[in-house]
């Protein structure tokens, strides 16, 4: 009977014996799947992909956007999605270095100006959607207008002059560290970590119980006390939080921050999440989907590069390959639906 | 004897220029269940909706046990003791039986994380297969199922089964036996008899007047957002009933054929 392995609730379950079975055809399993496929063909087609020096590269990119797709995760799994996080992705670092650089404000204190500006923009979005009633789509495109806007104007369109003074924050955010041959970025510990949160506030706390009845059947949720709204909106908050966090990691470990940083992330990261198997219509989410997503989306555009396809080329693939992920999802669930 | 659950005094409801509710003042007492008649659009979901606590009323006032009370939220009606079933399905299809119904109301652990505290699976999934057992739908269904997996019925069956667990002073049922089968319509007449028993307040909306008749102690009809007619079941007859629906004076028509 739990042939959708892909809920939230799947792994609970008590029919021991069906468990592998439902595994074996969940969402993530056959993401994972692709996941290892792909890797292999990138290697035996590319010796060089597998060599630590490409490996410590698509670690150090994995987390920027890995972050955002947990929140992404969580919002989507909720019935709503976020267009502003690329732009959130500019408009935090290009805030914070400028306050810094140009009204030589302490980093900790343009730091926490940036946090603030993030869950306010997450909150504006989260209340307009909410309260108002107006549909994510159209409000998170409005938003991601005015937050690049907003960073193209205040920077007058360059990129802020380079960072160069290490300290506490920046190896907080961006210190790197060897291991072997590896190279990794600070900024991967906090994928994993928040990794490792999401999956358990999504499958084990009873928060993660309330986002998936949310997206599932709102007024079913609402009816029980649950309060869909304030959820809605601290997912928004969170969102465009991890958003900003991800612009501050990435802009201390290239030591620039551009008001064109992350444009078209916001679909990057929405391919991530569905590619991992959460359902776009809400309800259904796996933050371990999620994790494959990303991964994979990593390893393809890296990978293509490697095997030698033309830069200008590169989007065909990645289309393609997510076009034929979401296929192969909406196949095996309707085969789990008919069995 | 019978002491006074649930009283509404004047409600008044508008969904724009929709006054879906006029001045509805009703009572219900304890151990009584109560039939609210009415056809299509009368108001009978607005009414039952406002005091569970779905949208705020425009004026009125609602009182618990003798208390005035304002139910702001859903939540503060189910504090209150009030739990609902609605017409529209009330489950989420993507959670599984024993998550539904314990939705809003999760065992958990670690009780001070609040909202992170993680759930307490095991006891979720024995209290789930324990009130499965006792509704006496559990030899067809698992707990850990996916509520998109089963019948309209056995939703239904869910649903009410998640109201009796938290044993409501005051249950509110909106249509309950629509799309079930004659079994599972029985398991739910029964239901609703057991819950008088145990003395709790039954308020039931449903066209069905046959069910009226079986389990119903009184009869409170609506029509175009008021309550027209009260009338206990011993006193009175389906015929009476289905004219006080639609309107029509249906026992003076026949008597007139006769
Ligand atoms: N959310 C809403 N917005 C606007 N109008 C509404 C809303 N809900 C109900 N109405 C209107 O209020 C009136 C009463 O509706 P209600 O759902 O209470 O009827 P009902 O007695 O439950 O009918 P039924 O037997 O068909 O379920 C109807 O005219 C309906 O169109
Ligand atoms: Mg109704």
């Amino acid at each position: 009977m739990v042939q959708q392995a892909g809920a939230v609730t799947a792994e609970d379950g008590a029919g021991r014996a069906n468990a592998k079975s439902s595994l074996m055809r969940s969402p993530q399993f056959s993401s994972f799947v692709i996941l290892v496929v792909l890797l292999v063909v990138f290697a035996v087609a590319d010796g060089n992909f597998l060599s630590p020096l490409n490996i410590s590269n698509m670690m150090a990119f994995l987390p920027e956007l890995g972050i955002i797709a947990l929140g992404m995760t969580l919002l989507l799994t909720a019935g709503e999605f976020d267009l502003s996080v690329g732009a959130v992705f500019a408009l935090a670092p290009v805030v914070v270095m400028l306050l810094v650089q140009n009204a030589g404000v302490d980093i900790g204190v343009a730091l926490l100006a940036g946090l603030l500006l993030c869950i306010a923009i997450g909150a504006i979005n989260g209340v307009i959607v909410t309260k108002i009633g107006i549909s994510s789509f159209l409000v998170t495109l409005s938003m991601l207008l005015i937050v690049r806007g907003a960073a193209l104007y205040i920077t007058q369109g360059f990129p802020l002059k380079s960072w160069d003074q290490p300290g506490f924050f920046v190896t907080l955010l961006a210190g790197s560290f060897n291991i072997g041959a590896f190279r990794f970025y600070t900024s991967l510990w906090w994928f994993i970590g928040l990794s490792l949160l999401a999956v358990y506030v999504l499958r084990y706390a009873k928060l993660g119980n309330w986002i998936s009845a949310i997206g599932s059947n709102r007024n079913a949720a609402v009816a029980r006390g649950v309060p869909a709204d304030a959820v809605k909106i601290w997912l928004f908050i969170l969102t465009s939080v991890l958003a900003g966090l991800a612009g501050m990691i990435s802009a201390f470990r290239i030591s620039a921050a551009s008001p064109v940083a992350g444009t078209g992330y916001e679909l990057e990261v929405i391919a991530m999440v569905v590619v991992g198997g959460t359902a776009l219509t809400g309800g259904r989410g796996t933050i371990l989907g999620t994790i494959v997503g990303a991964l994979m989306l990593r390893a393809i555009r890296n990978g293509i590069v490697l095997v030698g396809v033309p830069g200008l080329a590169y989007n065909i693939f990645v289309g393609v390959i997510i076009l034929a992920m979401l296929i192969l999802h909406a196949l095996l669930q309707k085969n789990a639906a008919r069995s | 004897m019978m002491q006074e659950v649930l009283r509404l005094q004047n409600l008044q409801k508008s969904f724009g220029s929709v006054r879906a509710l006029k001045n509805a003042s009703l009572t219900l007492k304890e151990g009584e269940v109560v039939a609210l008649l009415g056809d299509n659009g009368a108001g009978k979901s607005t009414l039952i909706k406002a005091i569970s606590g779905v949208f705020p009323i425009d004026r009125g006032d609602i009182y618990v046990r003798g208390e005035k009370v304002s139910i702001r939220s859903t939540r503060e009606a189910m504090d209150l003791g009030i739990e609902t079933i609605h017409q529209d399905t009330s489950l989420a299809p993507d959670l599984s039986i024993a998550r539904n119904l314990f939705l809003g109301r999760e065992p958990v652990n670690l009780k001070w994380l609040g909202v992170f505290a993680p759930l307490d699976l095991a006891k979720l999934r024995d209290a789930a297969s324990a009130l499965l057992k006792r509704v006496g739908i559990s030899k067809k269904l698992d707990a850990d199922a996916l509520v998109s997996t089963l019948s309209g019925g056995e939703r239904q069956s869910i649903a009410i089964s998640r109201a009796m667990q938290f044993a409501a002073k005051v249950i509110i049922l909106d249509e309950p036996t629509n799309n079930l089968g004659v079994e599972e319509t029985h398991g739910v007449l029964r239901f609703v008899k057991e819950m008088r028993e145990a003395g709790h307040s039954v308020l039931l909306i449903t066209h069905n007047i046959h069910h009226v008749f079986e389990v119903a102690d009184r009869i409170i009809v609506m029509r175009r957002g008021e309550i027209v007619a009260e009338q206990t079941v011993a006193d009175t007859d389906l015929l009476t009933v289905e004219s006080l629906i639609t309107g029509a004076d249906l026992s003076a028509l026949m008597k007139r054929a006769q």
